[in-house]
């Protein structure tokens, strides 16, 4: 191991995974591997490496000059660029997967069968490897050979963005890799299945998942609903709600609240108070509970305009104490100095200057903490030193440079 | 009890937990072969009921959320506030692999049911916690549910939401789920553990950890001070042929026109609008670009005009390529959906099919779902089990504690 950490404690410790996969559902299993002990050698193509490398150009991206995806997504692996079209490459790969516990790839099936990287060509150069495969749309039928991307695979074609919308308005919105986040956990998951097999049996085995899959997984209550003919209800929007005082309202700095008052038989009162409209005490079209009810779009015009006229803040500081229940909807500006997550673990310090603050894995351990991170590295920044443990020569590693096989 | 191919065959786990996110991780552990008994009070798990109750809730005949989130399980009804079923429930601790719980801190400390009270009973058990908000802090006490823990607190809400549009609306339990496979591999992570060392641990998941870590591109972003714009609403994209457009039978087409040049000749042939080609307002990317609002009118107009099926045709003769929007009612007959394994068979009458959990393994099937458990149909088979005798559980039924 290049870094000098103290991993004897932790879960994964001693276990070594190649990384030979791109973007992120698959190399944040890696990830969260590593948080936990494993050496993570991560094999990527010379020159411009794994094109994760520059998704924070992408334009769907938030803007930044600092490389804050690769941060999250690379930290501590070790790089070896190899180039896996060069038929000297090979022999390198198959010495590192000898040596290896786990291998994760997330070729589509055809690139993955041109490189010889099928669990079939596997096995026998290692049979007690655990292989992991990530696919888009899983390993067999029409699609399989697809390439899936989150936006596709994990929400459009699961149904969540057909479903996560209002009545009336356009699909629901899906964040960069949100679903590849949640799709690395499911794959780690897979891969300590696999280990556990091995320690079991002596046997290494085939593990993955599919982006597909996990989106219908996320989805599964509406999906099970599905299955068996249930429609799903459409969702009001906030100004023709089926109850006023369970309604989200926007503020007038843009934000939104939440209001939550399931007991409106005891607290319209207090309510109107604190909102100042005691006219709406009187209103005898809001007298009962079920005059609220039956006039919620009455009373949600009333509403909009009293919670536009305040700020977020206001609001919040009125409410407290007076028993009406609101929720918050976070905003990330905020949630990065959020105490609460500061106490969930939830982010962790770096040692790398340009990106002091990561996102820690969500798992947590009573007898470990994960890994603090470096930067993570550049490509092929640990070629010759992982081919040095392999056990090649120096005067190996200069061919393989040569020839172009090795970066 | 379970098949002895399994990778958890043997494993007994006991699921105090409610709801889904907590026992959603017990149906992953049971299908890959643990046995998991889920203890109930005597009212039962609300999940039992929430069909019914949640209004944002698919309804149906069959209770499928609870066939979903029980599969596989036995149940046990005990009334741990009574001292009698909570020294039942150490009997069963003792002979125990993994408790899995999700009381908010005060709850379970009144249970005594904390990690440090529950491992003098079994050091070798696995303890894991899963909580809305974490084991410390302000907010540790505080109920988290999957929409205000996973996707509000989180910022994931405010940030899925379109310019100047309401905060976005997650799917029912989307979070829950996700989390399961988190408190999954932390369990799987302290079997290693105690492979390794002989010892139990505590091991734990938060909904706002799992809610931040799947928007993790941008909460990391946001650590650097950098933050996405709210995606502009479909009648003003930044571009057209990067849009939505919702066809006449109210779906939705997800047009990626990423070789614009080449393809806006195809695009103008598909809609049956020849004449754009030639109409200088929109001759080129950029002026296509300026435009954006003026041409998604025109396409909007154009796609409002025929379904679905005939678009998903038209574009496909002319090499246009488009995403899905599937729709629930869209996956039970999705071939590929079979394919990848989310959709399989059960042995339930009422309900033949379900979803598998999205873990494959190439040495072993995963378990066929049975059907959940009725409240407390396995007390006495569970508790004999654990060692009680006929008397025992015979006094516990009469005193209430286990029913």
């Amino acid at each position: 191991m290049s870094e000098a950490l103290p991993l004897a404690g932790l879960p994964l410790s001693g276990l070594v995974v190649l990384d030979i996969s791109s973007f992120i559902a698959a190399p944040a299993a890696a990830v969260a591997l590593a948080d936990f002990g494993a050496d993570v050698i991560k094999i990527e193509p010379p020159g411009d490496g794994d094109p994760h490398r520059n998704s924070y150009r992408n334009a769907s991206y938030p803007q930044s000059d600092t490389n804050f995806p690769w941060q999250l997504d690379g930290r501590l692996k070790r790089s070896i660029a190899l180039d896996l079209k060069n038929a000297d490459a090979r022999v390198v790969l198959e010495r590192l997967i000898g040596r290896a516990d786990v291998m994760i790839v997330n070729f589509p099936p055809p690139a993955r069968e041109r490189l010889r990287l099928c669990w079939e060509d596997i096995e026998p150069i290692n049979p007690r490897l655990v292989y992991c495969s990530l696919t888009g749309y899983g390993e067999t039928g029409p699609d399989r050979d697809r390439p899936g991307f989150d936006v596709s695979a994990y929400f459009g074609r699961s149904g969540i963005l057909d479903a996560a919308r209002y009545e009336g308005g356009p699909p629901g919105l899906s964040l960069p890799a949100q679903g590849d986040r949640a799709t690395a956990m499911t794959l780690v998951a897979a891969i300590l299945l696999g280990l556990r097999q091995r320690d079991r049996t002596g046997k290494g085995c085939w593990v993955g998942t599919s982006l597909y899959a996990n989106g219908v997984w996320a989805n599964g209550t509406s999906a099970a609903g599905a299955l068996i003919g249930a429609k799903l209800p459409p969702r009001q929007a906030p100004d023709r709600p089926r109850n006023a005082l369970t309604n989200l309202y926007r503020t007038q700095d843009d934000r939104w609240l939440q209001l939550l008052m399931v007991r409106d038989d005891r607290l319209w009162e207090k309510f109107c108070a604190v909102i100042t409209r005691p006219d709406l005490l009187a209103d005898p079209r809001f007298t009962a509970r079920a005059d609220r009810r039956a006039r919620a779009l009455e009373l949600v015009q009333e509403l909009m305009p009293v919670f536009a006229a305040k700020t977020y803040a206001e609001w919040e500081r009125l409410f407290a104490g007076t028993g009406i229940p609101f929720g918050v909807v976070g905003r990330l500006a905020d949630v990065v100095d959020d105490e609460q997550a500061e106490h969930a673990g939830i982010f962790a310090e770096t040692s790398n200057p340009d990106v002091p603050r990561t996102v820690n894995n969500p798992i947590r351990l009573g007898f470990a903490k994960p890994r603090p991170s470096g930067p993570p590295p550049a490509v092929g920044e640990h070629s010759e030193e992982i081919l040095r443990e392999a056990g090649f020569g120096a005067a190996e590693i200069a061919a393989l440079k040569k020839s172009g096989a090795l970066g | 009890m379970t098949e002895p191919g399994l990778p958890l065959a043997g494993l007994r786990v006991l699921d105090i937990s409610s709801f889904i996110a907590a026992p959603a991780a017990a149906v992953v552990l049971g299908d890959w072969g643990a046995d998991v008994i889920k203890v109930e009070g005597p009212d039962g798990d609300p999940n039992r009921r929430i069909m019914h109750d949640s209004s944002n809730y698919p309804k149906g005949e069959v209770n499928y959320p609870w066939h979903m989130d029980s599969r596989n399980k036995r149940s046990l009804v005990l009334d741990l506030k009574m001292p009698e079923a909570r020294a039942a429930l150490d009997r069963l601790i003792a002979v125990s692999d993994v408790l899995i719980c999700n009381f908010p801190p005060p709850v379970r400390d009144k249970l005594g049911l904390g990690y440090d009270e529950v491992k003098r009973v079994n050091p070798r058990l696995i303890y894991a916690s899963l909580t809305g908000y974490g084991e410390t802090g302000p907010d540790r006490d505080r109920p988290g549910f999957d929409v205000t823990a996973y996707f509000a607190r989180s910022g994931l809400l405010d940030a899925q939401r379109y310019e100047g549009g309401p905060p976005g609306v997650p799917v029912p339990a989307q979070g829950d789920r996700a989390t399961a496979m988190t408190l999954v591999s932390a369990i799987l992570m302290a079997l290693i553990h105690r492979t390794k060392t002989g010892e139990g641990s505590w091991v734990g998941t938060s909904l706002l950890g799992n809610g931040l870590w799947s928007c993790g591109v941008i909460a990391q972003a946001a650590l650097v001070g950098a933050y996405l714009p709210h995606r502009p609403p479909p009648d003003r994209p930044r571009s057209a042929l990067g849009n939505i457009y919702r066809t006449s039978d109210d779906r939705w087409l997800q047009l990626t026109i990423v070789r614009e040049a080449k393809m806006w000749p195809s695009v103008c042939e598909t809609i049956g609008r020849p004449e754009l080609l030639d109409d200088p307002r929109f001759a080129t990317v950029e002026e296509r670009r300026k435009r954006s609002g003026e041409l998604a009118a025109i396409l909007s107009e154009a796609f409002a005009g025929r379904d679905y099926e005939h678009w998903r045709q038209a574009m496909a003769a002319h090499g246009i390529t488009f995403g899905v929007i599937s729709r629930p009612q869209d996956i039970p007959d999705d071939e590929q959906a079979v394919a990848c394994g989310a959709i399989v068979g059960t042995a339930i009458a009422e309900l033949p099919r379900t979803l598998a959990n999205p873990i494959k393994l190439g040495f072993a099937e995963a378990r066929i779902a049975k059907s959940a458990p009725a409240l407390g149909q396995h007390s006495d088979e569970v508790l004999a089990e654990a060692g009680l005798s006929g008397e025992e559980i015979a006094r516990l039924r009469t005193s209430g504690a286990i029913r």
